[in-house]
């Protein structure tokens, strides 16, 4: 098994790479620090699973080397499962990579890093229900941190493909519940 | 099952309006001076204030280890240590590893400084801990402190219409000011530009125009009232080849979108892993190749060869660039470190216009050897390419340095 940390620039990849691996990759404020791939190796239960810190990409639409690197890690590895890391303070893009990722078949997790910035600018996400209507393990961390690495790790196993229509079927029923009780409420 | 992107953001609006609530936006002390930076009016004085202040702590840092200790380390004690101590004098091995002494009134002097023995275990040594190594240390420093900050990014806004000219955009500060400590990273950092044009662009102008942390604190050390010429006529030279690489080599300069991310906190213990990972870099690939590039120019002194070539080349060099023909010792010793070539010019004799010329052919000049594998490896047609107009570059360049010299009438 294969583990690949997915994201797009300057959501803190590395970070969860060197906290993960005890590993020294370059970890900077800026978009593109990481422009090749780093590989690392950590344990999951007692078993040695190989960790990759891939560079940061927009979609698995490539438009330069460094996401060339990110996007042909992704499709050429075998038995991969796929840390999706996430700015929560800019949830929605990162979704849409994640969601990518998950059409294509892949098993992921999803860590919403960076919950301190988000909570600075007054954004509350709620993971348990992101994660019910995903279907995926959804995990909040402030990697610099050490928060919520974990929990991470423990979830790891959990990670496992979705149907994109079971997730459209989620959000129509939790939509249809809230029409539900905002139409009560009235 | 597979989704257009219209139905994907659709299906995320849907997902993130049921588990994302936005509280009221608050201006915080952080955005008030993140926009105080990235505003052109108050930004670009504060840029310059940053990089005059980067420039200050570098020069200052250097110059105190250097002169205040090694210096007299290496000149007071270890050299006439070693002298005395190796065996062999005069002999080919004592000439290569210690010192190359002189002649003065017919007479074998040893050196008395680090710079002029020319030895392996000397000038060798001294370049690369006594001179060089200060001066990455604190440079690699300075550039964590900025990398972690997230000022980089700022720069990148700021600068974007400059670079616009000469066919990059303002991301390309990220590659440029990495090459300002080792080429070869900057190197890898034009993956994040987009095109072929721009990588391109970016990576010949690196390897020609950038000089690296090494040479910069050698030339620091060795020629500090000429640094700002030299510095001014590689600046130069980077936006006029740009400008012409940009006119000349097909395909498209994209406009660039960047996050601009929060300023943060720099955590130490991530700035001290990253000063100590590329200084450890340093030491493990740096100092070798000085030593044998000390060791290779030594031997090719002592069978005449450089003498020979500097015969050879000597047309080319005193009547097109205006140097004196021993520059060609150097100019060898660049390809394998550039520190050291700028080390060995010092000793030579020259007018101060002829260092300032030879210093930014040594800087313009092949790439040094670990630069060329890295570009190699990021494709051997982008080399040749890179090659064929350093060529061009170095030739009219330095002939037009020459020419500025005899216009002003100090050359």
């Amino acid at each position: 098994m294969k583990i690949l940390l997915m994201g797009h620039p300057n959501v803190g990849k590395s970070v969860f790479f060197n906290r993960l691996t005890g590993a020294n990759v370059t970890e900077s404020n800026y978009p593109g620090t990481t422009v090749d791939y780093t590989k690392g190796w950590m344990k999951i239960e007692g078993e040695d699973v190989e960790l990759i810190d891939v560079p940061g990409t927009f979609s698995l639409d490539p438009k330069d080397r460094a996401e060339e690197v990110a996007v042909a890690m992704l499709h050429e590895s075998k038995d991969v499962r796929v840390i999706s890391v996430i700015d929560a303070s800019k949830i929605e893009r990162g979704l849409y990579l994640a969601m990518e990722i998950l059409e294509e078949g892949y098993p992921l997790v999803i860590a919403l890093n960076m919950r301190d910035v988000a909570e600075d600018k007054n954004i509350v996400i709620d993971a348990g229900k992101l994660e019910w209507i995903l279907g995926v393990p959804v995990v909040s961390t402030v990697a610099i941190a050490g928060e919520g690495i974990k929990e991470l790790v423990s979830r790891i196993r959990e990670a496992k493909p979705v149907d994109v229509a079971d997730i459209t079927a989620n959000t129509a029923s939790t939509a249809d519940a809230a029409a539900g009780t905002a139409g009560g409420e009235v | 099952m597979k989704l257009s992107p219209e139905e994907r953001w659709d299906l995320i609006d849907r997902i993130s309006r049921e588990t994302v609530s936005f509280g009221a936006y608050r201006h915080t002390l952080k955005d008030a001076i993140g926009e105080l930076t990235i505003k052109p009016m108050t930004g670009i004085p504060i840029a310059i204030a940053v990089m005059y202040g980067f420039w200050s702590v570098f020069g200052s840092f250097a110059g105190f280890f250097t002169d205040g200790f090694f210096v007299r380390l290496f000149d007071a004690y270890w050299l006439p240590w070693l002298q005395e101590v190796f065996p062999g004098q005069g002999r080919f091995l004592y000439t290569i590893m210690v010192d190359a002494g002189g002649i003065d009134s017919g007479e074998f002097v040893l050196s008395s400084n680090c710079l002029e023995s020319f030895g392996v275990l000397t000038s060798g040594l001294f370049v690369a801990i006594g001179i060089v190594l200060p001066a990455i240390l604190i440079f690699y420093l300075t550039l964590a402190l900025l990398e972690d900050i997230g000022y980089m990014p700022r720069l990148a806004v700021l600068i974007d219409t400059m670079l616009h000219k000469i066919g990059l955009h303002g991301y390309a500060i990220v590659p440029t000011i990495l090459s300002l400590g080792c080429n070869v990273p900057g190197v890898a950092a034009t993956r994040i530009l987009e095109t072929k044009k721009q990588r391109f662009i970016m990576m010949t102008l690196l390897a020609i125009f950038i000089p690296c942390g090494a040479q910069i604190g050698i030339m620091q050390d060795v020629v500090p009232d000429l640094m700002g010429w030299i510095l001014l006529y590689l600046i130069i030279g980077y936006f006029i080849f740009g400008y012409i690489l940009n006119k000349v080599i097909p395909g498209m300069a994209p406009e660039f979108l960047i996050d601009v991310p929060p300023y943060r906190r720099p955590m130490l213990s991530n700035i001290g892993k990253k000063v100590f990972g590329r200084v450890k870099g340093f030491f493990v690939v740096a100092i070798p190749f000085v030593m044998l590039g000390c060791a290779i120019v030594g031997v090719l002194y002592q069978f005449g060869v450089i003498r020979f070539l500097g015969d050879l080349l000597a047309p080319i060099f005193v009547g097109w660039f205006g140097v004196p023909a021993e520059t060609a010792g150097p100019l060898i010793a660049a390809f394998l470190r550039k520190d050291l070539a700028v080390a060995q010019l010092s000793v030579i004799e020259m007018t101060k216009y002829q260092m300032i010329t030879s210093v930014v052919l040594v800087s313009i000049y092949f790439p040094c050897v670990a630069t060329f594998a890295m570009m190699l490896k990021e494709g051997w047609k982008e080399l040749i390419g890179a090659l064929a107009v350093l060529a061009v570059t170095v030739f009219a360049y330095g002939g037009l340095i020459h020419l500025i010299g005899i216009l002003l009438g100090v050359a």
